[in-house]
């Protein structure tokens, strides 16, 4: 594709408009808070409609809940809607996970939101919430769930979420689809009230031909109630718009108030007809996504740069928008998504690490004839991106052969701009090929976008990673039972006896004990996925999400949460495999080879967390054994086998009639969580403290050989078993002080893509620069830092993190 | 086969020649520069580094050391360089990091198989191999040697040079080199004999011959505020690169303090005192006085 140099040019030169620069002051100066206007409303609707079925039930509670929540503009915003009235609000989501705020019974006037943010609450929103706990708690999704896990397993589940070897907990609420992407390009095509036409026509068919499968004319009926109402959230922020318009004396401000309310009055009922609309469209839906299902209130922009191309290169290039205004447009928008948050789950908090729901933009790619799409949009997005430095979206490049260098060079100095890990870079040949090798067809395989950080996703199908409790286990975990004949981190016997290390004869018994361990977790857990998926859809819909996603939920009358064999997708991510590789290697260099040390002597050393007479010393011997990442191939070629064997081990079990498990390691600054559940390990790991971030990325400060060194270890390893692989490097800016730099780093990572690589991003730090930031967060509210796969501010990370984002070895050139 | 002692093989290396490199640090240097950042290379063959800063007084290398070459010292420990038969069984027990050995005898063939593992990088990005040091033109062999196996696998090759070596050692790998980091420190012999010990005759010499033999040479020179960067010396430069009739570049690298912990560590003084690195703008100043004197000159980065 030629592309429009001049207007690259151009885009280098712009700056951020003077009502997003508002915003970002109003964001950060603003107090959270917690709403419970939607819980008022949702609360009201449940008891009105007690006996009737549960897609019809959902669809008239949300539509309750959006025909009635009090709605704002504020001062600054260019775009109407938001989920609550505030810069920063976040609804809680009782009605869909139960009780799942644990402060919520103290005598408080603070409710923790996310990790480290908390909202203050006044008397009656205290006793909303508890009113709504009263009303739903009891039968929801999560809740029925996990009394089926126990009439099945009896205490396993608990167990295994309590060691961490499982994550996420149901009360996360997450469901199928529910992190995944909208169909954005189909409702800017044919705009909400096309969707409702479709939906009739089911109807009608269904009514004409007697069919008698209600639960599918409940569905459509449920899709109609459901746009029908957002579309009257749209007329509602039309009339507000016009009505402030009235008031306004400043005339710039009346004039775009006017503008909002014409652009409400058309879309999302219509089709969009320009950059503007297509905008406007996609900010109603989002607050309508969240308002269904407040977890995960996400709105992913998946390839925004195709599906709004048209719209944005007709506006240019007839002269009907500027370049400025579409930015400050873009800039709204990507601001109001990347600052949207949530009251988590208590397991949420310790595993997300982050204060603001990840949102994922795609960027670039191939199509199904292998071209790549990039265009002069994905430009516009990354350098809008880059002035906001938000912690949220997660940016990603979809890296093929035929990426262009100009979108190249953007993305490092980008990276530069951020301070890093935006965008990373994802290998779009091997996550397209991943698909087709499973039987995808290409034309979907091609329209793969991301969620979370980052786990590839296909927008025509349900997406239920994580949906039924399960999206991740903990190697460290199972190498922490395999080390003490199947006791997790509790003392709790929830792994299999699979005998005491201290009777092995060599480090292969250990290696088989482990994956004997694996195995059977493997096999509860999916098992357990099963079940919920069974019980969910009993107490749980998502009519809105449903009819706005994939096109199989519209065509078959079937909900989203309720999987459909031929639109469903399921995977796992197989977590510290390098934890395991390096460990392994301690033993066997130490006890097996070397014989400096008896099994009675590390394992102590062990359970002492390494702080017996001998400990410090037994810990700098497991310290300095063979470590991945730096190109030695005996432990690179355990991780490799490592991954094969635990992959084997997901992708042969029978979900029938679903699809079976794919493999996906996205990263999260999930290794925090992960080290909870693990004691000390041999690779000289101290009990509890963080895993190895990502799934590629070597064990902090132990990677001493340079920054290609860790690539061949990646490449070694290979994970080609997997459809994402995280790999975080850590640089010193140093490295990137000249253009000549700069393109050494777009080779360095061209290179690594085209040896195979799956992953790779970028932290571009100083640790002086980070240890400041440790003892002056308020000097430093704007850096950035990347942990397995989704960017942070850095003062916000929990201090664990801060040090070992410090503690990775920079690379200092 | 040859084999010599090498302190560091240092990969992604961007600002020592064209495209990602593998700088290949060897021992041993004729010229003793007062600022010289890699002092541990100065030697040829192993020697023992300590940080104190990292010490940890565990006591662990005492019990190690069969000479009496480690003392007890107040808060941490020294090496008694006179006792010590650099056996290096110290530095293996130092799992603080503080005792650490510079120098490891290797082969060509084991330098190559681990620079040739970046070929992929060097494919990208026009790069490859660089030999540095300590003067790596004292052990021509050697390079002679890796530069054989570099062209056979197609991998492109950069010596960084002082040029203070006999010419056939040049010859040696001539050849071989695709491109040679020549320094030319000083063009006044007296300042160069001042600050590095030695005169830049042979040095000018080896520069006039390798130009008229057509080789590619980028010279370089450390940019030492208030030594090496005035008006005088700087047109003496210019009037040399120019009298060799090619259009050969120069590349300043701005003075800095990197290697001012390994001073400490190898208990040597740093002679270049508290002297402030030079910042870039500064360099760029006297480059550009390099232009107006008809040098193609940029300055590091």
């Amino acid at each position: 594709m030629e592309v429009n140099k001049k207007l690259l040019s151009e885009i280098d030169g712009l700056e951020l408009s003077a009502s997003n620069m508002k915003w970002r002051a109003a964001m950060k100066a603003a107090e959270w808070s917690l709403c419970a206007d939607r819980d008022k409303l949702a609360i009201k609707s449940w008891k009105e409609t007690v006996g009737e079925d549960i897609q019809i039930r959902r669809a008239k509670l949300f539509k309750e809940v959006v025909e009635n929540l009090p709605i704002s503009i504020l001062e600054f915003d260019q775009l109407a809607g938001r989920p609550t009235r505030k810069v920063i609000g976040c609804c809680a989501a009782i009605d869909v996970a139960g009780d799942y705020i644990p402060d919520l019974w103290d005598d408080t006037e603070v409710l923790g939101v996310t990790m480290d943010a908390a909202a203050r609450v006044d008397r009656d929103t205290i006793e909303t919430l508890r009113e709504s706990v009263r009303t739903f708690s009891g039968p929801t999704a999560p809740e029925m769930t996990y009394k089926a896990w126990e009439a099945a397993m009896g205490a396993w589940p608990k167990q295994a979420e309590a060691a961490k070897l499982k994550d996420p907990s149901l009360d996360s609420a997450i469901f199928g689809q529910c992190t995944s992407t909208v169909n954005f390009k189909k409702i800017l095509a044919v705009g909400l009230r096309g969707i409702i036409n479709e939906a009739k026509g089911h109807i009608e068919k269904w009514h004409a031909e007697s069919c008698t499968d209600i639960d599918r004319l409940y569905f459509w009926q449920s899709t109609v109630i459901v746009l029908e109402a957002a579309i009257n959230l749209a007329h509602r922020y039309s009339a507000l718009a016009a009505q402030m318009a009235e008031e306004e004396h400043d005339m710039t401000r009346a004039s775009e108030l006017r503008e909002i309310a014409e652009t409400c009055a058309k879309v999302p009922e219509n089709p969009a007809e320009s950059f503007h609309e297509a905008l406007q469209s996609m900010a109603i839906i989002g607050v309508c996504k969240c308002l269904e299902h407040p977890p995960h209130a996400n709105p992913h922009w998946g390839r925004g740069d195709q599906y709004l191309y048209p719209y944005f290169m007709n506006d240019i290039q007839s002269g009907k928008l500027t370049l400025k205004r579409a930015g400050q447009l873009l800039a709204d928008l990507i601001g109001r998504w990347g600052t949207q948050t949530m009251v988590e789950s208590a397991s949420q908090k310790e595993s997300h690490q982050i204060n603001f729901c990840i949102n994922n933009m795609m960027l670039g790619g191939l199509n199904v004839e292998g071209e790549d799409m990039s265009n002069e949009l994905s430009y516009l997005m990354l350098h809008m991106v880059g002035l906001l430095k938000l912690s949220s979206p997660t940016v990603c490049l979809r890296w093929n052969q035929k990426t262009p260098d100009w979108l190249m060079e953007k993305a490092i100095r980008t990276n530069l701009e951020t301070r890093g890990g935006i965008p990373l870079f994802e290998n779009d040949e091997k996550v397209i090929g991943s698909y087709v090798r499973d039987g995808i067809p290409l034309e979907e395989a091609v329209e793969w976008c991301g969620l979370g950080c980052i786990y590839p996703c296909l927008p025509s199908r349900a997406e239920h990673y994580g949906a039924e409790g399960v999206a991740a286990f903990n190697m460290g975990a199972l190498l922490h039972m395999t080390l003490h004949d199947g006791l997790d981190i509790n003392g709790v016997q929830t792994g299999l006896r699979t005998g005491d290390p201290r009777s092995f004869k060599s480090v292969d018994e250990l290696y088989d004990a482990f994956m004997t361990q694996l195995k059977a977790l493997v096999k509860k857990i999916f098992d357990l996925g099963a079940i919920a998926r069974k019980v969910e859809p009993k107490y749980m819909r998502l009519p809105f999400l449903s009819s706005i996603s994939v096109q199989g939920c519209m065509d078959f009358g079937q909900d989203l949460v309720d999987p459909m064999p031929d639109y469903s997708m399921y995977g796992i991510s197989d977590r510290g495999i390098i934890d395991v590789a390096d460990s392994l290697s301690a033993v066997k260099s130490l006890v097996f080879d070397k014989k400096v040390l008896t099994m009675d002597e590390l394992l102590t050393a062990l359970d002492s967390n390494f702080e017996g007479e001998r400990g410090e010393e037994i810990r700098q011997l497991c310290l300095q054994q063979p470590k991945y990442g730096n190109d030695i191939e005996e432990v690179d070629e355990l991780a490799r086998r490592i991954s094969a064997d635990s992959a084997a081990a997901i992708t042969s079990y029978d979900n029938s009639p679903f699809r079976n498990y794919i493999v996906a390691r996205e990263g999260l600054a999930w290794h925090y969580y992960g080290g909870l559940g693990a004691g000390a390990l041999p690779n000289g790991r101290k009990a509890l403290e963080p895993l190895n971030d990502g799934a590629l990325s070597p064990m902090r400060c132990c990677d001493k050989c340079g920054p290609t060194a860790v690539l061949h270890s990646a490449l070694t390893a290979g994970f080609d078993d997997s459809y994402a692989s995280v790999l975080n490097q850590k640089f010193s800016s140093t490295i990137l002080q000249s253009p000549d730099s700069m393109h050494k780093l777009i080779d360095y990572t061209n290179a690594f893509m085209k040896a195979g690589g799956t992953h790779i991003q970028y932290n571009i730090l100083d640790t002086e620069q980070l240890k400041d930031a440790k003892v002056h967060p308020e000097e430093y509210p704007d850096l950035i830092v990347r942990i397995g796969g989704f960017s942070a501010y850095f003062v916000q990370l929990s201090s664990d993190i801060q040090d070992d984002v410090i503690n990775r070895s920079e690379f200092m050139i | 086969m040859s084999s010599t002692f090498v302190s560091n093989i240092q990969n992604y290396s961007i600002h020592d020649g064209p495209g990602i490199r593998t700088v290949v640090f060897l021992k041993g240097c004729p010229l003793r520069c007062r600022w010289c950042a890699n002092p541990e290379n100065l030697t040829p063959g192993t020697v023992l580094g300590f940080l104190s800063r990292l010490c940890q007084n565990c006591g662990r290398c005492l019990r190690a050391c069969g000479h009496g070459a480690i003392v007890p010292g107040e808060g941490v420990y020294r090496i008694d360089r006179e006792k010590c038969v650099s056996c290096m069984k110290c530095a293996e027990l130092c799992f603080a990091g503080a005792l650490t050995v510079y120098g490891k005898e290797m082969t060509d063939e084991e330098t190559f198989r681990k620079a040739a593992r970046d070929k992929i990088f060097y494919d990208e990005s026009g790069g490859g191999v660089t030999v540095s040091g300590g003067e790596p033109l004292t052990h021509p062999e050697f390079v002679s040697d890796l530069f054989g196996r570099c062209r056979e696998a197609g991998i492109s090759t950069c010596a960084e040079t002082c040029g203070c070596v006999p010419w056939e050692s040049f010859e040696a790998v001539r050849e071989k080199t695709d491109l040679f980091l020549f320094d030319m420190k000083f063009a006044d012999s007296e300042l160069h004999r001042e600050y590095t010990g030695v005169g830049n005759e042979r040095i000018l010499e080896n520069a006039r011959k390798l130009a008229s033999a057509g080789a590619e040479i980028l010279f370089r020179r450390p940019l030492i505020p208030g030594v090496n960067d005035g008006r005088e010396e700087t047109e003496r430069t210019a009037a040399f690169i120019r009298s060799l009739g090619r259009d050969i570049g120069l590349e300043l690298m701005p003075y800095h303090r990197m290697g001012a912990a390994k001073y400490e560590a190898l208990r040597m003084e740093y002679a270049m005192g508290d002297l402030p690195p030079l910042p870039p703008a500064e360099a760029e100043k006297t480059a550009e006085v390099y232009r107006q004197l008809g040098v193609d000159c940029r300055v590091s980065k």
